[in-house]
C-alpha cells in the first residue's frame, strides 16, 4: 500500500515541479483513466478468472450518461462522472443471466454484449447522437485538472485492488476461479460473487468513461462502444499479467504508449500487432510484464551469488 | 401467403450456411474443449481466399471449393501445431486458449485489412442474380447452391465420423483422450486433424457468405456468436441436432428481420445466445459428447 | 425421532440411465453410516444428489425434516450438509490454510472467531497445521485428502458426507484417517455418511451399513449382517458363487 501512495504522491508532485509539455500532460491524464480500466477488467479477467470481450459495453455507457448530464445539467463534472458510474453499474447486474455462465460461454456472451451494445446505442440518437457523437462543453481548466482526478482514480482503484486480493473476499474469488464446483461445496456462491465483482468492475469502467469523456470534450459511440476499445481493456492486462494484482497498470502504460507510437507509425497494423502481443505473451510468458518481472528477478538473485 | 413461404425458404438457406458454420466450431469443441475465437477469423479467410481466386483467376466459387477447404484445413493444422498444443489442458487453459485464439484472429483480420483494405467484398457471378421459380416464390441460383453444398456437409461429416477409421479415432478422442492412448490412438494428431477439419469448415463457410453476402475484415464476430447458438443449442454430439438448431435461428432471425427495424436485426444473434445460455445453464457440461 | 437427515425415494435419470432408482436411507444424529456396493452402483450419484450438486429426478431429501434437495449446493452448505470428493478438489491455487479459510468462511452461523483462526483450529485437528502454508500441489494423497476433510470440516457441518476418503493410501495413513473419523463423530458430533470400499474400515467405523447396486439399495443392517446378505455377495462376486 505505501509504495502506491508513494508513487501517486510523487506523480501528483510532477506537473507541478517540472514543467510537463501539454503533449506529456495530457498522455499521463491518458494513462491513469485507463490503468483504472484495466484494473478494474482485471478484477473480472484474473481474480475471477472470466475473461469479458465486452468492457466497452459499460465504458460507453458511463462516458454517455456523464456527458448527457453534464450538457443538460449544471452539475460538476464529478458527479456526472459518478452517475455514469451508478449506470454502468446497475447495467453490469443486468448482465447477470450472462453471469451464471462459465469459461468461453461467458466470453462469447461477452462479445455478444458488446457487438449489440454498439449497434444499439448508435443508433440510439436520442442517448449518443447517433454516429456522430456528442459535443461536450468546453473546458479547459478541467481538462488540465483531470490529470489530478485521473491520478487520484486510479490510486483507488489500485489500492482497492490491493484490498480486494489480500481479502477473504478475495480468496474467495480465486476459489471460483480455480474450481467453481468445489468452490459451491464448500459454501462459496459463484453467482453471488460474479454479480458483485462484475458490477464492480463495471461501476469503475462506467466511471472511467465519464473522465474520458470530459477528457476528450467529443465522445462517439464508435469510440466507446467500439471492439477496439474491448481489446484494449483485454491488452492492457495480458500485457501487465492478467491475475496479478498490479501488473494491468503497467500493462495500460505500456498500452497507452504503444498506442501513440503505433497510430502514429503503423496505423495500419495496429490491430495485428496487438494479436501478434497477445499470441506470444499467452505461449511464452502468460503472466505478461509481472512474470517477466519475477523471472529477471530470480535470475538477478542467482547471480548474485 | 406467399411472403410467408419466401421468408421460410430464405430462412431454409440461411440455416445451411449457419450449420456449416456451426459444425467447424462444434467439432473443435467437442474434441479439444477448446472454443475456436478464431472462428470468425477464418471464416473470414476462406471468404477472401474465395474472392480473390474469382476476382483474380475468374475461378468460380464452387469450383474453388476445394481449394479453399484445402487452404483452411491447413490453416487450422499450422494454427494448432504451432500455437494451441502448446496451452495448458483443464481449467488452466480455459482463458489462455481464447486470449490466444482471439489474438489470432486479429492477427487473421490486420492481414485482411493490409491485403484487402477495409471495402466490402462480395463474390458476384454472371448467374448469381438469376433466379428459379419455385412455387410462386423466386429463389435465387447462388442460394439454392449453397444450400445444397450445406446439405451436404452434414452428410459428408457423418460419414466420416461413423465410417471412417480416423473418424471413429476422433470420436474416441472426445469422449476419453486419456484412454485413447492406451490403445495406441496418436491422439495429438487427431487434435491436429480435428482442428485442421474444424477450420476447413469454417473456410467453406465463408467462401459460400461471399457469394450472398459481402464480407469484409470486420466479418467474423456475428458468425461466431450465431455458430455458438447453434452449436449449444443443437447440442454437441448431434449432427442431425445441430442443423435443427441452424434452422430455428435462421427462421427467428429472418422473421425478425422482417419486424424489426434493420439496427435491431444484429442484435438477434445475440439474444438468441442470451436465451439458449440460460435456457441450457452450464452448457455443454450434460451433454453427449461425438458419438 | 426424526432423522437428522433422510432421503426418500431419490432418483436420479440420465437419459434412459437410472444412476439411482427410488432409494431411501436415514441418518441419525451422532451416528456413522457406510454405503457400500460395486462401481456404478449409484453411491456418488447418490451423494451428488445429498449435496446439491445435482437436482433429483424424483423423491427429495431432508434436513432435519426441512427439504434441501434441489437446493444449489452452497445453499445445501449453509445449510449444514457438505461433502468431499471422490477425487480430491483442492484448491491448486491457494495454500493448505487458504483453501481452509475459503470454506470457514461458510461456516459462520454456528461458530464464533474469525474464518482465519478457526481455518487453524480446523487444520490442527487435522493434523496438518505444520504444512498450513504449503501448497496442495506439494503434499501426498493422504495430505491432500486430509484437506478435503478439513475443508470440509471448516463448514461447520451437522452431516459429513464422505467419499472414499480412505481408499487409495498407504495403511498407516488408513488407520489414521480412519481414527480421525472417529474424533470428528465423537469430539465434533457430526454425523457422517461415508461411501467406501475398504471393507475393514466401513465396517469398523459404520454403525449401519446400506447397500447400493445398480441404483437401488440392496440390504441394509448392522456392518457384520449386511456382509453376509445374499444378494450383497452376489452383487460383488457375481451370481452363483454358493
Amino acid at each position: 500500500m505505501k509504495p502506491i501512495a508513494a508513487v501517486v504522491a510523487v506523480l501528483a508532485l510532477m506537473p507541478i515541479v517540472l514543467d510537463l509539455s501539454a503533449y506529456s500532460h495530457n498522455l499521463l491524464t491518458l494513462a491513469f483513466l485507463m490503468i483504472s480500466g484495466a484494473l478494474a477488467w482485471n478484477w473480472m479477467g484474473g481474480f475471477v478468472g472470466q475473461v469479458s470481450f465486452g468492457h466497452a459495453a459499460m465504458f460507453g455507457v458511463g462516458g454517455f450518461v456523464a456527458a448527457r448530464v453534464i450538457i443538460a445539467t449544471s452539475l460538476p463534472a464529478p458527479l456526472a462522472w459518478i452517475a455514469g458510474a451508478l449506470v454502468a453499474g446497475i447495467a453490469a447486474i443486468g448482465a447477470h443471466p450472462m453471469l451464471r455462465l462459465r469459461g468461453p460461454y461467458f466470453s462469447i456472451a461477452t462479445i455478444g454484449v458488446g457487438e449489440a451494445s454498439r449497434f444499439v446505442f448508435t443508433y440510439w440518437e436520442g442517448f449518443t447522437g447517433g454516429a456522430s457523437g456528442l459535443s461536450l462543453p468546453i473546458d479547459a481548466d478541467l481538462k488540465y485538472q483531470l490529470y489530478w482526478w485521473g491520478l487520484g482514480l486510479a490510486g483507488v482503484v489500485a489500492a482497492a485492488s490491493l484490498l480486494l486480493r489480500r481479502s477473504t473476499l478475495g480468496l474467495q474469488l480465486l476459489a471460483i476461479k480455480a474450481d467453481v464446483d468445489a468452490a459451491a461445496d464448500v459454501g462459496v456462491s459463484a453467482t453471488f460473487y460474479q454479480d458483485l465483482i462484475f458490477c464492480l468492475s463495471g461501476a469503475v469502467v462506467g466511471l472511467t468513461g465519464g473522465l474520458y469523456a470530459s477528457y476528450f470534450g467529443y465522445i462517439e459511440p464508435s469510440d466507446l462502444f467500439g471492439f477496439d476499445r474491448s481489446i484494449g481493456f483485454v491488452l492492457m492486462a495480458v500485457i501487465g499479467g492478467v491475475g496479478t494484482v498490479l501488473g494491468p497498470a503497467l500493462g495500460a502504460v505500456v498500452f497507452v504508449l504503444l498506442r501513440q507510437y503505433l497510430v502514429a507509425s503503423y496505423p495500419q497494423l495496429y490491430l495485428g500487432l496487438y494479436g501478434l502481443l497477445l499470441i506470444v505473451i499467452i505461449l511464452f510468458e502468460p503472466l505478461g510484464l509481472t512474470g517477466l518481472g519475477h523471472r529477471l528477478w530470480r535470475q538477478f538473485r542467482k547471480v548474485r551469488r | 401467403m406467399a411472403r410467408f413461404i419466401d421468408l421460410a425458404f430464405a430462412a431454409v438457406l440461411r440455416a445451411g450456411l449457419y450449420a456449416t458454420m456451426a459444425y467447424g466450431l462444434g467439432l473443435i469443441y467437442g474434441v479439444l474443449r477448446v472454443v475456436n475465437l478464431a472462428h470468425g477469423g477464418v471464416i473470414m479467410a476462406g471468404a477472401y481466399l474465395g474472392w480473390i481466386l474469382f476476382d483474380r483467376f475468374a475461378l468460380d466459387p464452387y469450383l474453388a471449393i476445394p481449394i479453399v477447404l484445402c487452404a483452411t484445413f491447413l490453416l487450422g493444422i499450422g494454427m494448432y501445431r504451432v500455437l494451441v498444443r502448446h496451452l495448458p489442458r483443464g481449467a488452466a487453459g480455459g482463458p489462455a486458449s481464447l486470449l490466444l485464439l482471439f489474438g489470432v484472429w486479429l492477427v487473421l483480420r490486420n492481414i485482411a485489412y493490409g491485403l484487402f483494405t477495409g471495402d466490402d467484398r462480395a463474390i458476384r457471378t454472371s448467374y448469381s442474380t438469376s433466379a428459379v421459380n419455385l412455387f410462386g416464390s423466386f429463389l435465387e441460383v447462388n442460394r439454392l447452391a449453397v444450400l445444397g453444398v450445406a446439405v451436404l456437409v452434414p452428410v459428408g461429416l457423418h460419414l466420416l465420423l461413423r465410417r471412417t477409421y480416423v473418424g471413429k479415432a476422433i470420436r474416441a478422442v472426445a469422449q476419453n483422450a486419456d484412454s485413447c492412448t492406451l490403445v495406441g490412438i496418436d491422439v495429438d494428431r487427431i487434435y491436429t486433424l480435428t482442428f485442421g477439419i474444424g477450420t476447413a469448415l469454417a473456410g467453406l463457410a465463408g467462401l459460400l457468405s461471399a457469394t450472398l453476402y459481402s464480407v469484409n475484415p470486420s466479418f467474423g464476430a456475428q458468425e461466431l456468436l450465431k455458430s455458438f447458438v447453434v452449436v449449444v443449442l443443437g447440442g454437441l454430439g448431434s449432427i442431425f441436432g445441430m442443423g435443427i438448431a441452424a434452422l430455428i435461428l435462421a427462421i427467428v432471425e429472418v422473421f425478425a428481420i422482417y419486424v424489426l427495424p434493420s439496427y435491431l436485426t444484429t442484435a438477434v444473434g445475440f439474444v438468441m445466445l442470451v436465451i439458449v445460455l440460460i435456457v441450457r445453464p452450464g452448457g455443454l457440461f450434460g451433454q453427449r459428447v461425438l458419438g | 425421532m426424526t432423522a437428522l437427515l433422510a432421503a426418500r425415494g431419490l432418483s436420479k435419470h440420465f437419459g434412459g440411465l437410472r444412476a439411482l432408482d427410488g432409494v431411501d436411507l436415514e441418518l441419525g444424529a451422532g451416528e456413522i453410516l457406510g454405503v457400500i456396493g460395486p462401481n456404478g452402483a449409484g453411491k456418488t450419484t447418490l451423494f451428488s444428489l445429498m449435496a446439491g450438486s445435482l437436482r433429483p429426478t424424483a423423491g427429495e431429501v431432508l434436513l432435519d425434516g426441512e427439504p434441501v434437495s434441489g437446493l444449489p449446493a452452497h445453499r445445501v452448505v449453509r445449510a449444514g450438509v457438505v461433502r468431499t470428493h471422490q477425487i480430491v478438489r483442492p484448491f491448486p491455487n491457494l495454500t493448505v490454510l487458504e483453501n481452509v479459510t475459503v470454506a470457514a468462511l461458510h461456516g459462520k452461523r454456528r461458530a464464533q472467531g474469525t474464518a482465519k483462526a478457526r481455518a487453524i483450529e480446523v487444520l490442527e485437528f487435522v493434523g496438518l497445521a505444520d504444512r498450513a502454508a504449503d501448497l496442495p500441489g506439494v503434499l501426498t494423497l493422504g495430505g491432500r485428502k486430509r484437506v478435503e476433510l478439513a475443508r470440509a470440516l471448516a463448514t461447520v457441518p451437522r452431516v459429513l458426507l464422505l467419499d472414499e476418503v480412505i481408499a487409495g493410501i498407504n495403511p498407516a495413513e488408513a488407520m489414521a484417517l480412519a481414527a480421525l473419523i472417529r474424533k470428528i463423530r465423537d469430539e465434533r458430533k457430526t454425523a457422517i455418511v461415508m461411501i467406501e470400499h475398504v471393507m475393514p474400515a466401513v465396517m469398523s467405523l459404520s454403525d449401519r451399513v446400506i447397500v447400493l447396486d445398480h441404483g437401488k439399495k440392496i440390504a441394509e443392517g448392522a456392518p457384520a449382517e449386511v456382509v453376509k446378505d445374499k444378494q450383497v455377495l452376489e452383487a460383488y462376486l457375481g451370481v452363483g458363487n454358493g
